[in-house]
């Protein structure tokens, strides 16, 4: 019974596990489950995935969720995984580990919410939160310095001074993509003064190629149409989109 | 060269693995930053972890901080750690990271948010946010659901369905221990309605003591100063119940 990932493109999550599976030649299915149409709190899901997120797995009878369990999962179940990925070493894998958590309070912390808060959330129904932004928002700059100034320090191309990527780089990757669909000197402004972190995510983005494209597209669909809408907003109207809801058949 | 852990046990992690050292005979050296005193913000801190929370180890030359990755750690790299704490096998493996994982994003933002803004934010100094323990409460009640319904579901005396405690059991119940330093009323309208969480709080306690209790005596000591504070101020206004009052306006 081959391996199904249930996934949404949208889910950055969901996205690295994905790009894990075809990176390293895992046979999967993937079962579409689409955020924006509620499918995750379905009755049908939570038999999956409980907690009504996303990515999830099942391997025979084997069902597992959290990105970062499933990436360590896979990486240790699924023959010919090259070591760089999660490291046999205990030291270099416990420096994995040490990222891996501290994403979870940190960028991840930072940049969903923001991201969701200043852009996403109109489109699934719910109202901007400016406030909840602003708090995210101080969380991810703060992330962003330190991945620049700490998990990148020294002379590698990848987190932890590694000259090959690591499912830790791929996960945190996979999160700033989801910066795409800000308005571009927003995007910009949280970037541009993070130079080794640009680098890195290009770096990623190669070493991962042609998968990463691949994967992004629906991203890529969604920003186009986003930047779009704030044109014509801004012709129309002279001024900020930001207030406008935004049509739901924005969110692939 | 021994193992050093930096610890302040007042801190849900560092007890975590404090205890789990004990537990396994694991020769390390304590060195206490006393996070009232802020000295897990001096640049001396820094060189050790350049996050600035607590725990953090260091090895020999290896430094390592977060909790859960020191665990895992410890247990891959000290002889002799029973396998019930990390298995090696892959599946079981596997459910552990997953629920260690769900930890950092559900319950880790229960109830040291509560505890930070009641004892820790006043002792420096910082205001106390009510929104935030609102949001903290909400946390903590949705976190401990999923544990009874969920991540207690099964047979077994931990989580998981395990018959011996694992790594993730001792993170998450010195988290939930946090809690003691509210008093008792609060407490039990946190923790009252899950049975099987309570049960499973005591699971854990016995199979870790004598460590489980020694480790968590700093905590106990605050409980009680509080509790001799509100039966002090009590007295004083004449008595009567605090009990009923909501636990923000009697902070």
């Amino acid at each position: 019974m081959v391996l199904k990932v249930y996934a949404d493109r949208m889910s950055q999550p969901s996205r690295a596990v994905i790009i894990f599976c075809k990176m390293n030649g895992i046979d999967y299915e993937e079962i579409k489950v689409h955020i924006s149409k509620g499918q995750h709190l379905t009755s049908e899901f939570a038999e999956i995935n409980p907690m009504k997120q996303l990515p999830a797995i099942v391997d025979g009878r084997f069902k597992l969720f959290e990105s970062h369990a499933i990436l360590i999962y896979l990486a240790c179940a699924f023959p010919g995984v090259a070591d760089h990925w999660y490291p046999a070493d205990v030291s270099r894998r416990s420096r994995i580990h040490s990222v891996l958590d501290w994403h979870h309070s940190n960028l991840r912390r930072g940049a969903a919410p923001y991201v969701f808060n200043t852009t996403i959330a109109p489109v699934l129904g719910r109202p901007l939160n400016p406030q909840a932004a602003a708090e995210a928002e101080t969380i991810l700059t703060s992330s962003l310095s330190k991945l620049e100034s700490f998990w990148l320090k020294g002379n590698g191309r990848f987190l932890l001074g590694g000259n090959q990527p690591s499912i830790a780089d791929l996960s945190l990757v996979c999160e700033i993509m989801q910066l795409e669909v800000l308005d571009e000197k927003d995007r910009a402004r949280l970037l541009d003064p993070h130079k080794k972190v640009q680098q890195w995510i290009e770096n990623t983005r190669n070493a991962t190629s042609p998968h990463f494209d691949e994967v992004h597209k629906v991203l890529m669909k969604a920003k186009e149409q986003l930047q779009y809408q704030r044109l014509k907003a801004a012709k129309n109207e002279g001024g900020s989109y930001m207030k406008k809801p935004l049509p739901s058949r924005i969110w692939p | 060269m021994k193992l050093k852990v930096y610890a302040d046990r007042m801190s849900q992690p560092a007890r975590a693995v404090i205890i789990f050292c004990k537990l396994n005979g694991i020769d390390y050296e304590e060195v206490r930053v006393d996070i009232s005193k802020l000295q897990h913000l001096t640049p001396e801190y820094s060189e050790i972890n350049p996050m600035k929370q607590l725990p953090a180890i260091v090895d020999g030359r290896f430094k390592l901080f977060e909790s859960h990755a020191i665990l895992i750690y410890l247990a891959c790299s000290y002889p002799g750690i029973p396998d019930h704490w990390y298995p090696a096998d892959v599946c079981k493996r596997s459910e552990i990271h997953s629920v260690l994982d769900w930890h950092h994003s559900n319950l880790r933002r229960g109830p040291g948010i509560i505890y930070q803004n009641i004892i820790s934010m006043p002792v420096i100094g910082r205001r106390f946010n009510p929104e935030a323990v609102a949001e903290g409460e909400k946390f903590l009640s949705a976190s401990l659901s999923k544990i009874e319904s969920f991540w207690l579901k099964d047979k077994g005396q931990f989580l998981l369905g395990g018959n011996k405690p694992s790594i993730a059991d001792l993170s998450l119940v010195c988290d939930i221990m946090q809690l003691e330093v509210l008093d008792e009323a609060d407490r039990d309208r946190l923790l009252g309605p899950y049975k099987k969480v309570e049960q499973w709080i005591e699971n854990t306690r016995s199979a870790a003591n004598p460590h489980f209790d020694e480790v968590h005596k700093i905590l106990l000591k605050v409980k009680e100063k509080r509790q001799n504070l509100r039966l002090k101020g009590a007295n004083n206004e004449g008595g009567g119940s605090a009990m009923k009052k909501p636990l923000l306006s009697r902070i």
